[in-house]
């Protein structure tokens, strides 16, 4: 059907062209202001936070990027050569001890792909000795959440809990992990509304794959727990049946997960769980222990 | 002229000469130079190259990808020389002959197994009963070696996979259990249990730039060389997770390289260094001598190291020749080295003979390499018309600006 002729516009969208530009410089000059900031509290780390340090919560709006990412592309991420050269005491500067140069404690429950940081800030207080981390690919995103986390810690600086166990870092948690953690060094891995990859021909861009789920087996110690949260049937569906193809992990039951506090946080605390709450959508929950290797592996 | 050979092997016994020359594989007595096997693939490149007419959907136009020769990849003989394996660029299979000498023709295609992705590196595991077959997308399979009918692509499942392009991969023993180790584009050397290899036993921490190479010695199956997009190879305790050494290169081959090494014009830029990848990594154990021998891609000489008894690597000699070397292969039985020459002239072949210390052309075998060059089915006008032959430094990583 031939298109019915469009009014004259081109005034319009040179207004429309100038306000987009005139916003996406606000955002900038927004996402630099508190770069400069979270460039002080990174190179301050052992000071008292200066005046300077904001404590108001950053705003997403301004952080706003393309949904998707290509997991198999190599956007020149930054990540360490090894877990031996990674510096976690920048992140965790309260778990590191400057005396004898190292840190006191591992990162122990990583949120992949954690989008918000939502999760985070509850997993949070609720493990106050364990570091928890978020990873994820997006930058903006990713940068957002730091701002978060530096305004939690300035707000709750003379508080009992500081929110110095959680931190996120940027990373594409498909083709890196082994290069952030040891083996066996997670004790829980939460993988809370992944991207779906509706396409058939998407699906080895799914972060639940086989081949994956040996990497996740990999850093995750015996005993460990991977979570899994979504609103897509299909995907819930996919994850329950890698899952349960992959000789290392075993379905944990219903009752285990009505007792578990991490199923009620993972199922209210994340900023995409949110959405679906308000819109009325289902969740599906399926959490999955990692087994001991067979006896003859190493 | 003849187009120069992309694959070079000598059975263990120095008496045949296995290779390969755009879609053909060609066997020879190495003696006499007769030839005693030939298979030649006849799926044409163009009835498989329909990914190649993609319509961007996007742009509305073809999407140019790299062009697919109809090209033998990759080429292995098992531990028992009794079947010889390789990868096809054309259909993407993995093609499995029984090696005979007693019949006419000694190759005998007993399998091809069409896979989802181009396959790119293969290796057997103990007992030969099966090859392990890596491709491009990160995914490695395993392909029974027997005579049953090939399964549909869709049905094979991977055994253990990367989310990133694999280069090569190996399956090895160590105390009496198998082991699989992969290399891939992103620097990793990943260690898995085998054949569950679902169980990931560690990663080798120590390249900056992407895998290419891995080689362990039936000499000694502990020590793991690895090579890549570095500047420098390493030598492991892979089952301990020890690096043992990093032997560099650059001083030692800085006067081989050439324009070709040079980042493409796109990444081009003042400071720009040529660029070292390896194409080949292999070992001679002569009665007093332990040579590792590396070939850095595009390059006209083999680097000769010792490796001594602590594993420190000594420079030995640098052998050199006129024009690039594209493959070699290590003749053990005759301490020699035969290597595959990228030239325009009739030489495709060198021989170079260990003798009193030292690695030098060995002219014995002249007759035997006409003869082998004159069965050389592709006549071409000039270089220009040869084939791509090198494509190890395309995997390097570049940030688009
Ligand atoms: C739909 S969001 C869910 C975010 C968050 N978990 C939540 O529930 O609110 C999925 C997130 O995973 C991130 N992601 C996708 N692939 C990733 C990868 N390979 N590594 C790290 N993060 C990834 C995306 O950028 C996105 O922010």
């Amino acid at each position: 059907m031939p298109k019915p002729p469009q009014p004259p516009c081109t005034k319009d969208k040179e207004t429309q062209l100038r306000e987009q530009q005139e916003a996406e410089i606000k955002r900038r000059a927004y996402r630099e202001n508190k770069q400069n900031a979270r460039k002080k509290v990174k190179h301050a780390r052992f000071e008292e936070p200066t005046d300077v340090s904001p404590v108001d919560l950053p705003r997403k709006r301004f952080y706003r990027q393309r949904a998707h990412s290509n997991p198999f592309s190599d956007h020149r991420l930054d990540y360490p050569n090894s877990p031996d050269t990674m510096d976690w005491s920048k992140m965790y500067p309260n778990f590191y001890d400057s005396e004898l140069g190292k840190m006191t404690s591992k990162v122990e429950i990583a949120d992949i792909g954690c989008g918000y940081g939502g999760l985070l800030t509850q997993l949070g207080p609720s493990f106050p000795e364990s570091l928890v981390l978020g990873m994820e690919i997006r930058v903006q995103v990713t940068q957002y959440v730091e701002d978060r986390i530096i305004a939690l810690r300035n707000k709750h600086a003379q508080d009992d809990y500081k929110y110095d166990n959680i931190s996120v870092i940027r990373g594409n948690a498909m083709k890196f992990l082994p290069n952030f953690f040891y083996k066996s060094q997670l004790s829980k891995m939460f993988f809370c509304f992944p991207d779906p990859h509706f396409k058939q021909r998407k699906h080895k861009a799914r972060i639940i794959t086989n081949t994956l789920l040996s990497e996740y087996a990999y850093v995750l110690k015996e005993g460990g727990v991977i979570y899994t949260i979504t609103d897509v049937e299909d995907l819930h569906n996919w994850m329950v049946q890698h899952l349960d193809e992959h000789p290392l992990f075993e379905r944990l039951s219903k009752e285990w997960e009505d007792q578990d506090k991490c199923v009620e946080i993972m199922y209210n605390s994340t900023e995409e769980g949110q959405k679906v709450t308000r819109n009325k959508g289902s969740k599906w929950v399926a959490c999955y222990r990692r087994l001991p290797n067979p006896e003859e592996c190493v | 002229m003849k187009h120069p050979y992309q694959i070079v092997i000598v059975n263990k016994a120095g008496t045949h000469l296995f290779t390969s020359v755009k879609n053909t594989v060609q066997v020879f007595e190495l003696a006499s130079g007769k030839k005693v096997g030939e298979w030649i693939d006849d799926i044409s490149p163009d009835q498989v190259t329909h990914q190649n007419t993609q319509i961007s959907k996007k742009k509305g136009e073809p999407i140019m990808s790299q062009p697919i020769y109809n090209h033998i990849r990759s080429l292995l003989l098992t531990g028992n020389e009794e079947y010889l394996v390789g990868t096809t660029d054309s259909d993407k299979s993995t093609i499995i002959f029984h090696v005979d000498f007693t019949g006419e023709n000694c190759l005998t295609l007993s399998k091809r197994q069409v896979l989802a992705k181009r396959p790119c590196s293969i290796s057997f595991d103990a007992g030969n009963e099966n090859v392990v077959v890596a491709d491009k997308f990160g995914d490695v399979y395993s392909i029974p070696i027997d005579t049953n009918e090939p399964v549909p692509e869709k049905e094979l499942a991977p055994i253990l996979g990367h989310v990133s392009m694999l280069s090569d991969v190996l399956v090895t023993s160590y105390k009496g259990k198998q082991f699989i180790i992969t290399g891939d584009r992103d620097e990793h050397i990943r260690i898995s249990n085998y054949p569950k290899s679902y169980v990931i036993k560690n990663f080798l921490f120590g390249h900056r730039e992407f895998v290419s190479d891995l080689y362990v010695s039936e000499h000694d199956p502990s020590v793991l060389i690895s090579g890549g997009g570095d500047d420098f190879i390493c030598l492991w305790h892979w089952f301990d997770n020890e690096l043992l050494t990093k032997v560099e290169l650059r001083d030692l081959v800085e006067e081989y390289l050439h324009d070709g090494h040079l980042p493409p014009a796109r990444f081009l830029t003042e400071d720009s260094k040529k660029e070292i990848s390896i194409a080949k990594i292999s070992t001679l154990k002569t009665d007093d001598s332990y040579f590792l021998i590396v070939l850095v891609e595009n390059t006209r000489c083999l680097l000769v190291f010792e490796i001594n008894d602590d594993f420190t690597v000594t420079h030995n000699q640098t052998i050199t020749i006129d024009n690039s070397i594209v493959d070699f292969s290590i003749d053990e039985s005759n301490k020699r080295i035969i290597a595959s020459v990228d030239t325009e002239s009739s030489q495709l072949f060198e021989a170079f003979k260990y003798e009193q210390g030292k690695f030098s052309i060995d002219s014995s075998l002249e007759q035997s390499f006409k003869s082998v060059t004159d069965a050389n089915p592709f006549d071409v006008e000039s270089k220009s018309d040869f084939q791509q032959l090198y494509y190890i430094n395309s995997m390097r990583k570049r940030s688009e600006h």
